[in-house]
C-alpha cells in the first residue's frame, strides 16, 4: 500500500492544494503525494483522468498508450493538441498533462500492453486502464492482485459509460459525525445540550476481481431480482465490451448505421443468453454509443478520478465494485458483482 | 464545420449544436470545465463572462489555468486554453461583472441557453432575472466539496432560482459572542468584529465590549460594581472602542490588558451568567500560559500548529502593530477592510480568537481551521466539478435536441444513498412557485415598515438588499407618481423624508421595477408600528430577507459583481442544494432539499 511518508508539505504545496486540503485532510495530501498512478489508453476518458490526479497532486503518472491520436479523439481528448493527429496518443498528451501540474512527475510508455511484462504494472500503486479488452483487463487485474496492488478500469461509449474497481483487501478511515451530550459547567443542568463531534473510524472492504463481475449468473435469485430496478447498465456494458472483443475495435461514428445493426443483435443474443424480460435493453440507450462524448468522459472521468484519490488515500469509503452512468436517465449509480 | 466527427449525435443534435449559442457565466471550477466541454463538443458559438482574476488556490482545479496566469483575467485565459482544444470555435471573454447594462436582457436573448457557474447568491439571483425575463433556458450549476448539482430554469416550466426561500444565514445571538461564548466560532466572530472596532470600518452592531443588557444577566448588581457607566443601549460606555485604542496608540499591552483582562473581569461580575456556565479566567499579559515553553522544534507549517495562549499574545502584538501601519499609512477617515488572505488580518484574528478560546475555555484552533470558518472557505476539489460540468453539458445537449422537459434536476451525493445513486436525477421537472414574488406572474411582496420613520432612502436599501434589485423605481399604484428613481439626483431630494411625508400610508402599493432586470414587482406597505426597520413579507413559508443580513465583507479576492449587497468574495463554487431522502424509504415525491450557501458574515440576533 501507499506509504505517507512522514514528510511535511511544502508552502507551496499548502497553498496550491488548499483547497482540498480542506476537505481531505492533510493525511490524505501527504498518502497522496507518495503514490505512483499508471493510466492505460489516451482516449477522452483516459485524459479526463490523467487531468483530475495529475492536479490532485499524486507523485507520478505514467500514460501508457500504443495507439496513434485520431480525428475522433478530437471530441474529447484535450491532452494532445489537434495537430498531432496521427502521433503516439500518450506522448502527444506529455507536455499539456505536465502543465496542469509542475509538481507531478508525468511520463509516457508506447509499448503495446500485451508487450509488457506484468512487473511493469504492478511498479504502481494503482492501475487505471481504459480501452483494453477483457482479456487484457483481467490479465493486468491478476498480476495486480498477486502483488496486492490496487487495479481499475473503465469505459465511455457514446454518453454511456462504466468503472470497475478491485482495490483487493483496502483499509481505509471514514469520517462520521456524531451527536454527544455535553456540560458545559458545572451546574450546567440543561439535559439537551448537544453537540456535534467528527470521529475517524478505520473499516475495511475486500474486493473480487473483474473476471467475478464479469461473469456475473443472471439465474440466480439474488441477480435477478435485481432486473427490478429496470436499469439495463450492466449489459449495455457486457454488449460493448463482446463488441470490443469481437471486431477488435469500437463502434465507430463513420459507421452509426451499420454498427447499430451489429449492436441490436448483440443485444438481442444477449437478451436471449440471460433469458431477460423483452425490451430490457432498449434501443435509446444502444443508440448514442459512438465515439467518446466530451461530458461523458467529463462525468466518468471524475468518478474514476475520485475513486483513484480515494483509494491512495485510504479516505472514503470507496464504491464496491462497479459503477454505471445511464446518460438517459441521467443517472449514476454503484452495484456489486461478483460476490 | 463544426461538429468535428459525424456520427457521434444523430442529425438532430449535430444540426441543434451547430446552430448554437451558449453563454457561461462564471470561468472557475466549473466554468473551466463547462467550457472545455463546450469547446471540444464543437458549440460554435461561446461567450464567457468572469470578472476575477486568477488565485494559486484556483489551480488544484481550474485546469486551464497555470501558475504562470496568475493575476491574469480569468475569462481572457479560459478562453485561450480552451481555444487550443479547438481553434474552429468562436469564443468571446468578457472580463467584467455580469451584473452590468453591458448585458440586459437583448444580450441575454441572443443565446439559446445560458449556462451558471457561479459562487454568489447576488449574481445567480441576477442571472436568474435576466433569463426569466429573456425567456432563455438556464442551467444552473454548483458544487461544494464531493457535492454538487445541476438544475434546469425554465419560465413557466420549472421553479426559477427565487421561487424557494434560502436558507437564512448562519447567526448568533450578540449576547453570545459579547459575553458567553461557548465555541470556536463564536470567538472568531467576535475576533472578526474586534478587527473591525479596531481597524475596519465601524459598526455598532458589532460591538465587542461586555454586553449588560443580555437578558440572563438580569437583576445582577455586581456589574455596575465596577462603576462604568452605562449606555441606554447596555453597552458600557468607552467612547469607541477605536477611539481608545488611537489614545493608547495601539499599545498591545495595554489592549491585551483591557480586553482580556478587564473586560472579562466585568464579565465575571455579571453573577447570573456563570450559575450553569464555567466561569471565564481573566489573562495577565506577563503571566501567560506556555511562557515558559523552550521554543519547540516546529516541525510542519505554522498555518496547521495550534499556537500557545503565549505565542498568541505575540502574534496579537506584532499584528496589531502591522495593521495599524497600515491604517496609519492610509488617507484620514479610511479604514481596513478584513481579508482572509491578508497575513496580519488572519494573524490577528488566529490570536485574538484562541486567547479568547482559551480564556473560556473553548478548544483552541490552528490558523488553518480559523481559516475557513472566519473566510467561509468551500472546498472545492476537481472531481466534483469535472462531474457537474459534464451533467450540465449533456442537459444543454438535450436542451437543445428538444427535450427539456426530461431535464430534471440532478444531484450529485457526497456518498451514494440507500439505492447506490451516486448521481440522483428527480423524477419530474418542478413547476413553478405560484406565490414566487419573482417569477410569479403578478409578483407580490409586502413591505412592513413604520411609515412614520421608514425614509426614502430606506426603501431603496430595502428594494436592493431585501429584493435583489441594482436600480429600482417605484411609482404609486394607481397615481403613477414616481416616488423612487434610478436616474441619478431624480429624486435624492426626497431621500431624509419618510414614506408618511410622502403621502403613503398602510395597504398603498407600489409598482416596483428594475429596467437591467427586466423585473417588476407590486409592493404593498403594511404599517407596523413596532418594526424599527424594515421586513419583506410573502405568502412563501419562509421569511424574506431582513436588512443587515448582507455585510460586506472583505471584497479583496472578489470575483464577483460589485453592485448589490456584497458577499464574502470566495473562490469556490459553492451554493448548493443537496437532497436529503429517508434512508430506506421509496419515495415517488420530490426529495427535501437543503440548499447549502456560502454563508456570509455571521448575523448577530440578541
Amino acid at each position: 500500500m501507499v506509504e505517507n511518508n512522514e514528510m511535511e508539505l511544502s508552502e507551496a504545496e499548502a497553498e496550491q492544494y488548499d483547497r482540498q486540503i480542506r476537505l481531505w485532510g492533510l493525511e490524505s495530501q501527504k498518502r497522496l503525494r507518495a503514490s505512483k498512478v499508471l493510466v492505460i489508453g489516451l482516449s477522452g476518458l483516459g485524459a479526463e483522468i490523467a487531468k483530475n490526479i495529475i492536479l490532485s497532486g499524486v507523485k507520478s503518472v505514467c500514460l501508457l498508450d500504443n495507439e496513434k491520436l485520431r480525428e475522433t479523439d478530437q471530441y474529447s481528448q484535450f491532452l494532445a493538441p489537434p495537430d498531432k493527429i496521427g502521433e503516439n496518443r500518450a506522448e502527444a498528451s506529455l507536455l499539456r498533462a505536465r502543465a496542469l501540474n509542475p509538481m507531478v512527475d508525468v511520463t509516457s510508455e508506447k509499448k503495446a500492453v500485451d508487450d509488457l511484462p506484468d512487473n511493469f504494472f504492478t511498479e504502481f500503486d494503482i492501475v487505471c486502464a481504459t480501452g483494453l479488452k477483457q482479456e487484457q483487463l483481467e490479465r493486468i487485474n491478476n498480476a495486480c492482485r498477486d502483488c496486492n496492488k490496487k487495479f481499475l478500469c473503465g469505459d465511455v461509449w457514446g454518453m454511456f459509460g462504466y468503472m470497475f474497481t478491485d482495490l483487493v483487501d483496502h483499509e481505509y478511515s471514514e469520517e462520521i459525525v456524531q451527536h454527544k451530550a455535553v456540560k458545559r459547567g458545572p451546574d450546567d443542568s440543561d439535559k439537551n445540550a448537544r453537540e456535534t463531534v467528527t470521529i475517524t473510524v478505520k473499516r475495511r472492504a475486500i474486493y473480487v476481481p473483474l473476471q467475478n463481475a464479469l461473469s456475473a449468473d443472471w439465474s440466480k435469485p439474488e441477480l435477478r431480482s435485481r432486473l427490478r430496478r429496470g436499469d439495463p447498465s450492466y449489459f449495455v456494458m457486457k454488449i460493448l465490451l463482446r463488441f470490443r472483443d469481437e471486431y477488435n475495435r469500437n463502434p465507430d461514428p463513420a459507421k452509426r448505421k451499420a454498427d447499430t445493426e451489429i449492436i441490436f443483435k448483440m443485444r438481442n443474443e444477449l437478451v436471449k443468453e440471460l433469458n431477460l424480460p423483452a425490451g430490457f435493453v432498449s434501443d435509446a440507450i444502444l443508440t448514442d454509443v459512438f465515439g467518446i462524448v466530451s461530458g461523458a468522459a467529463a462525468v466518468m472521468g471524475g468518478v474514476i478520478g475520485q475513486e483513484i484519490v480515494k483509494a491512495v488515500s485510504q479516505r472514503e469509503p470507496p464504491h464496491n465494485n462497479m459503477f454505471f452512468f445511464n446518460p438517459v436517465k441521467c443517472v449514476g449509480f454503484v452495484e456489486l458483482y461478483g460476490q | 464545420m463544426v461538429a468535428r466527427v459525424a456520427g457521434v449525435f444523430d442529425e438532430k443534435l449535430t444540426e441543434a449544436i451547430a446552430n448554437s449559442k451558449v453563454l457561461v457565466v462564471g470561468a472557475g471550477g466549473i466554468g473551466c470545465e463547462i467550457l472545455k466541454n463546450l469547446v471540444l463538443t464543437g458549440f460554435p458559438n461561446i461567450e464567457i463572462i468572469d470578472l476575477d482574476t486568477i488565485d494559486v488556490s484556483n489551480l488544484n482545479r481550474q485546469f486551464l489555468f497555470h501558475k504562470e496566469h496568475v493575476g491574469k483575467s480569468k475569462a481572457q485565459v479560459a478562453k485561450d486554453s480552451a481555444l487550443s482544444f479547438n481553434p474552429n470555435v468562436n469564443i468571446v471573454a468578457h472580463h467584467d461583472s455580469v451584473i452590468s447594462n453591458e448585458y440586459g436582457v437583448s444580450y441575454f436573448k441572443k443565446f439559446n441557453i445560458v449556462m451558471n457557474a457561479l459562487d454568489n447568491r447576488v449574481a445567480r439571483n441576477h442571472v436568474n432575472r435576466m433569463c426569466l425575463a429573456a425567456d432563455v433556458p438556464l442551467v444552473e450549476t454548483g458544487t461544494a466539496g464531493y457535492a454538487g448539482q445541476v438544475e434546469l430554469i425554465k419560465k413557466g416550466l420549472t421553479q426559477c432560482y427565487e421561487c424557494l426561500p434560502k436558507a437564512p444565514q448562519k447567526s448568533f445571538p450578540g449576547c453570545t459572542i459579547r459575553n458567553t461564548p461557548s465555541e470556536p466560532i463564536h470567538c472568531i466572530v467576535w475576533a472578526k468584529h474586534l478587527f473591525n472596532q479596531l481597524f475596519g470600518e465601524e459598526d455598532p452592531d458589532q460591538n465587542v465590549s461586555p454586553d449588560t443588557a443580555d437578558p440572563e444577566a438580569a437583576g445582577d448588581a455586581g456589574a455596575s460594581a465596577l462603576n462604568a457607566k452605562e449606555s441606554e443601549t447596555g453597552n458600557v460606555d468607552r467612547k469607541s472602542t477605536r477611539m481608545w485604542a488611537a489614545e493608547t496608540n495601539y499599545d498591545p499591552e495595554k489592549l491585551f490588558s483591557k480586553l482580556f483582562g478587564d473586560d472579562i473581569r466585568y464579565l465575571l461580575s455579571m453573577e447570573n451568567l456563570w450559575k450553569k456556565r464555567r466561569p471565564p479566567t481573566p489573562l495577565v499579559w506577563d503571566n501567560l500560559p506556555g511562557k515558559d515553553d523552550s521554543p519547540a522544534k516546529h516541525s510542519g507549517l505554522p498555518d496547521q500548529r495550534v499556537w500557545s495562549v503565549s505565542e498568541c499574545a505575540q502574534i496579537f502584538a506584532t499584528s496589531c502593530k502591522a495593521l495599524e501601519a497600515d491604517l496609519k499609512s492610509r488617507p484620514d477617515g479610511d479604514h481596513l477592510v478584513w481579508d482572509k488572505d491578508e497575513k496580519s488580518a488572519m494573524d490577528f484574528v488566529t490570536a485574538c480568537a484562541n486567547v479568547r478560546a482559551y480564556i473560556f475555555n473553548i478548544p483552541l484552533k490552528s490558523r488553518f481551521e480559523i481559516k475557513s470558518m472566519a473566510g467561509n472557505i468551500i472546498p472545492a476539489i476537481a472531481t466534483a466539478n469535472a462531474i457537474v460540468a459534464g451533467l450540465a453539458v449533456l442537459r444543454a445537449q438535450n436542451i437543445l435536441k428538444g427535450n427539456i422537459e426530461d431535464c430534471t434536476s440532478v444531484y450529485l451525493r457526497p456518498k451514494v444513498n440507500h439505492r447506490g445513486q451516486l448521481f440522483v436525477p428527480e423524477k419530474t421537472l418542478t413547476t413553478p412557485n405560484p406565490k414566487c414574488f419573482v417569477c410569479a406572474p403578478k409578483a407580490e411582496v409586502a413591505l412592513a415598515c413604520n411609515l412614520k420613520q421608514l425614509t426614502l432612502k430606506d426603501l431603496n436599501t430595502a428594494l436592493k438588499e431585501g429584493l435583489n434589485m441594482q436600480a429600482p423605481d417605484a411609482a404609486v399604484e394607481g397615481k403613477g407618481l414616481v416616488v423612487l428613481s434610478s436616474e441619478p439626483g431624480e429624486t435624492d431630494h426626497n431621500n431624509h423624508k419618510t414614506l408618511e411625508q410622502i403621502g403613503l400610508n398602510d395597504g398603498c402599493a407600489l409598482l416596483v421595477d428594475d429596467f437591467l432586470q427586466n423585473f417588476e414587482v407590486r409592493v404593498r406597505l403594511q404599517q407596523e408600528d413596532d418594526e424599527k426597520s424594515w421586513r419583506l413579507v410573502t405568502d412563501m413559508d419562509t421569511p424574506m430577507p431582513e436588512p443587515k443580513e448582507d455585510k460586506p465583507t472583505n471584497g479583496a479576492n472578489g470575483s464577483e459583481p460589485k453592485p448589490g449587497p456584497s458577499r464574502p468574495k470566495d473562490d469556490s463554487d459553492s451554493d448548493m442544494e443537496i437532497i436529503e431522502e429517508d434512508e430506506g424509504v421509496e419515495t415517488t415525491k420530490p426529495p427535501k432539499r437543503r440548499r447549502i450557501e456560502v454563508s456570509d458574515d455571521i448575523v448577530e440576533l440578541c
